[in-house]
């Protein structure tokens, strides 16, 4: 195909002038694009969720269609549960103090010691009130990187819903808490009944090292100990880093 | 060999002890810190000098105020009169000793150090009020910056043991300094805490079968250098990098305590004291840190008309008018009496009583104000209002005679007061029966901070703001005038008592032109001969006076720091 020189004086070019060879061009270019998108998908990857037939178009008919995500989209937040339905959350405010927005607010309470969960024994303090307008939140996803507490994600794969009210916008924990529980080895409820001193058992179990009580953290694979036989002073074993 | 020969030669005389040095500068001692001269008084802590070059040597347990315990060893450093190192609290400054504090082997024993001491720390900073102001939280990041080594568990301790009323303990935080046990010891003379059992299972505890009641326990909360004690009242309410701060002067009694009111938005969190060598050294009491309550609850926020059942809000103007209009007709009689609280500020008394004097042309006070409580020998003193010594310059000053609350009782029963014009709506004796005994007064003007039975009975209600919401200055017991600064704007329709005096006496026809605190000072307290003396500029204290991060700088709009237009940062639309 001839390559349209720009630099072409347009009063000297007969086929400007005579103007019908551009239009033709013209229609050629929208007809071959209509063609190739009606029967040969351009991205062979292409994987449309909820599409029906066997229709290989390019456009998307969002929202009835949607492309996937990459896994690393960010989403709409949620809260991550524990195993007893409450929010992993413990308001320590590292999420709002982050947002740039200042789209969260929070308010924390103090669990009463004489509360019926053990878990909440241990974990004294928990957020009374969550909120995420989700208006103001610019999806940035600092508030998932700042959280020290896996409390909260933004791997919903989902778009914010739309809604009829501002104040539909403002998700609190109900609407934000959802998917499985989840326990980390560092959680407070896994290492101790209560907020109180332990009995006595556990007390000597760090200083019992290599009774099996306690896994090691080796700082290096085993490896066979090398005896070297010299005649000098005794050689000092220390950990050295490779 | 003659006996003469054979006799044992004397010993010698025993060395002379090497003689001191001449001191370089006499009357001090010169010594070398990181290769630099320091002069400095004998007795001076070392870590007090060092700070006078730029050294700051890192420390938990030493207090300038407390005895030196030395037990936290973070201030180890080297020193030419020793091999070892030495810690810096508990060395003696000697002429002519050079210290090293920047040295490898410094910096690698502070590591050491913090080591040991976070080896059984719960790093649980997310749920810890003392995150942002922690000194364990400080160090780790400046001097050791390295993951724990420390294999298997750490010691489990109670995490809330709730020790008094107003303090709760983190056994597991704590890292062993003592300055709560020395502070209860030697400051309070009240000794109920102490250290129980050895080594790592070391605890901070009260003494079986006690409390920690004492009035000053909340001191030994701003004493903890980590989060282990912690204010039962402040606990989980906000994060401290979210507080703004500015200094004040607690106004829970005549002391004057010099403190740090804690803000966000519109609502004060907390008091801290402030350091004064005069008046309260590095502390105050748990009745004045709580004396912040009133602050922000139950506050007159809006003018109002009329009593009990007809009672209105109205705008200010409307306000002024209705009080302007009754006032002027009842002026210069003796049937208008004028009630005065000593808890008004010292720009307050100069306003109201300057607008008593020369718009309502009394020519004596009834002196209001709260009711005596507690005192004791430390700093809690039974006078509980902040002003009553400014009160008196001040009438003296203008010429007026103050009488008691007693007798304005007694003339209203008596029938000859026919209206009533209140600064400060604080009363000495039963809060409802003065306001039922006032009712018979047929026209009451108030200016109040906080709704009280009498702001019920009043006619007119001008709402008024607080100490921390104005710039101002108190006359403490012993006659030091204190500066306050302002930490945000009066909430609602609130203004000042001078503002008020002011906008009446306008009203009357006065030609005022005072548009702030400053004004009121400036022009009304040559009229005072111990105020005129007063540096109100230069007496005040820094405005920004908390490091590190604050929530809003101060904008070029003249908003002060940490002030929202919408009151703590939340989420519109809820």
């Amino acid at each position: 195909m001839a390559y349209y020189q720009a630099t072409k004086d347009p009063t000297t070019d007969i086929r400007e002038r005579t103007y019908v060879p551009e239009l033709l061009h013209g229609l050629a270019v929208t007809i071959r694009h209509f063609m190739r998108n009606l029967f040969f998908p351009r991205d062979t990857n292409t994987d449309v969720l909820n599409r029906t037939g066997t229709s290989q178009i390019t456009t998307v008919s969002y929202p009835e269609e949607q492309v996937t995500y990459p896994p690393g989209y960010r989403g709409l937040h949620r809260l991550v549960p524990r195993e007893d339905g409450k929010p992993r959350c413990v308001a320590c405010y590292l999420c709002a103090t982050i947002c740039p927005a200042q789209c969260i607010h929070i308010e924390a309470g103090e669990y009463e010691t004489t509360d019926a969960s053990a878990d909440s024994r241990v974990i004294e303090k928990y957020p009374t009130s969550f909120v995420i307008d989700e208006l103001r939140c610019i999806v940035c996803g600092l508030c998932v990187e700042a959280c020290p507490k896996d409390a909260i994600r933004m791997d919903t794969g989902r778009h914010t819903p739309s809604e009829y009210t501002r104040s539909g916008f403002v998700w609190d924990i109900p609407r934000l808490l959802e998917g499985p529980p989840v326990n980390h080895p560092s959680d407070p409820w896994l290492k101790r009944p209560g907020s109180e001193r332990p009995a006595h058992a556990h007390l000597e179990k760090h200083a019992r090292i290599g009774e099996g009580l306690v896994p090691l953290k080796l700082p290096r694979p085993a490896h066979p100990v090398r005896t070297e036989v010299t005649s000098g002073p005794v050689p000092v074993t220390k950990f050295l880093r490779d | 060999m003659s006996p003469k020969d054979n006799k044992p030669s004397s010993p010698p005389p025993p060395a002379a002890p090497p003689a001191k040095p001449a001191p370089k500068n006499p009357g001090f001692v010169t010594l070398n810190i990181d290769g630099k001269e320091v002069t400095a008084k004998p007795g001076t802590n070392l870590i007090t000098a060092a700070k006078t070059v730029g050294a700051d040597i890192p420390y938990y347990c030493w207090h300038h105020r407390l005895s030196i315990a030395a037990n936290c060893r973070m201030c180890l450093v080297e020193s030419s009169t020793s091999p070892k190192l030495v810690p810096a609290c508990q060395t003696a400054l000697q002429e002519g000793m050079s210290i090293r504090t920047d040295t490898e082997r410094v910096a690698e024993v502070r590591r050491s150090v913090m080591e040991f001491l976070l080896l059984n720390h719960p790093v649980d900073c997310a749920i810890c009020d003392q995150a942002g102001e922690c000194k364990l939280e400080d160090y780790y990041q400046r001097l050791d910056h390295k993951p724990s080594r420390l294999e298997g568990g750490k010691i489990l301790r109670n995490k809330r043991k709730v020790l008094g009323p107003l303090v709760v303990l983190d056994q597991e935080r704590c890292v062993q300094c003592t300055r709560c046990v020395r502070f209860m010891d030697e400051v309070a003379k009240e000794p109920q805490l102490g250290m129980f059992a050895r080594g790592s299972e070391e605890y901070i505890d009260v003494f079986p079968g006690q409390q920690l009641t004492s009035n000053y326990s909340g001191n030994v909360v701003d004493l903890c250098p980590v989060g282990a004690l912690l204010n039962r009242d402040f606990r989980f309410r906000a994060r401290s990098w979210f507080l703004s701060t500015v200094a004040s002067v607690c106004t829970g009694c005549s002391r004057g305590c010099n403190t740090y009111v804690d803000f966000m938005g519109q609502d004060v969190y907390r008091y801290r004291p402030r350091e004064n060598d005069a008046i309260n050294q590095s502390w105050m009491c748990d009745q004045g840190r709580l004396s912040y309550k009133p602050l922000n609850l139950a506050r007159v926020q809006a003018p109002s008309l009329g009593r009990a059942d007809d009672r209105r809000e109205v705008t200010a103007a409307e306000a002024l008018l209705r009080a302007t209009a009754q006032l002027k007709a009842m002026a210069g009689t003796a049937e208008l009496a004028v009630l005065v609280s000593p808890s008004c500020s010292n720009e307050d008394l100069l306003a109201g009583l300057t607008f008593a004097k020369d718009a309502l042309g009394v020519r004596h006070l009834y002196v209001g104000g709260r009711p005596d409580g507690a005192a004791d020998a430390l700093l809690m003193r039974a006078d509980k209002n902040p002003n009553r010594k400014g009160l008196a310059w001040v009438s003296a000053g203008l010429g007026l005679s103050l009488e008691p609350f007693a007798a304005l009782l007694k003339a209203v029963q008596a029938g000859t007061v026919k209206a009533l014009y209140v600064l400060g709506a604080e009363v000495p004796v039963d809060e409802a029966e003065a306001a039922r005994t006032l009712a018979q007064v047929e026209f009451i003007a108030v200016q109040a901070t906080n709704v009280t039975p009498l702001t019920e009975t009043a006619d007119v209600v001008l709402p008024t703001a607080t100490h921390v919401e104005d710039e101002g200055s108190f006359v403490q017991e012993d006659g030091v005038v204190q500066r306050v600064r302002r930490a945000f704007p009066p909430r609602g329709s609130t203004r000042g008592h001078w503002n008020w005096a002011v906008d009446i006496m306008r009203e009357f026809g006065f030609p005022l032109t005072y548009e702030s605190a400053r004004d009121v000072f400036r022009e009304l307290s040559p009229k005072v001969p111990e105020l005129a003396s007063f540096g109100w500029d230069s007496e005040a204290p820094p405005l920004k006076t908390q490091r590190g991060l604050q929530p809003l700088a101060t904008g070029a709009d003249g908003r002060p720091p940490g002030y929202r237009e919408f009151g703590a940062p939340r989420v519109r639309g809820i």
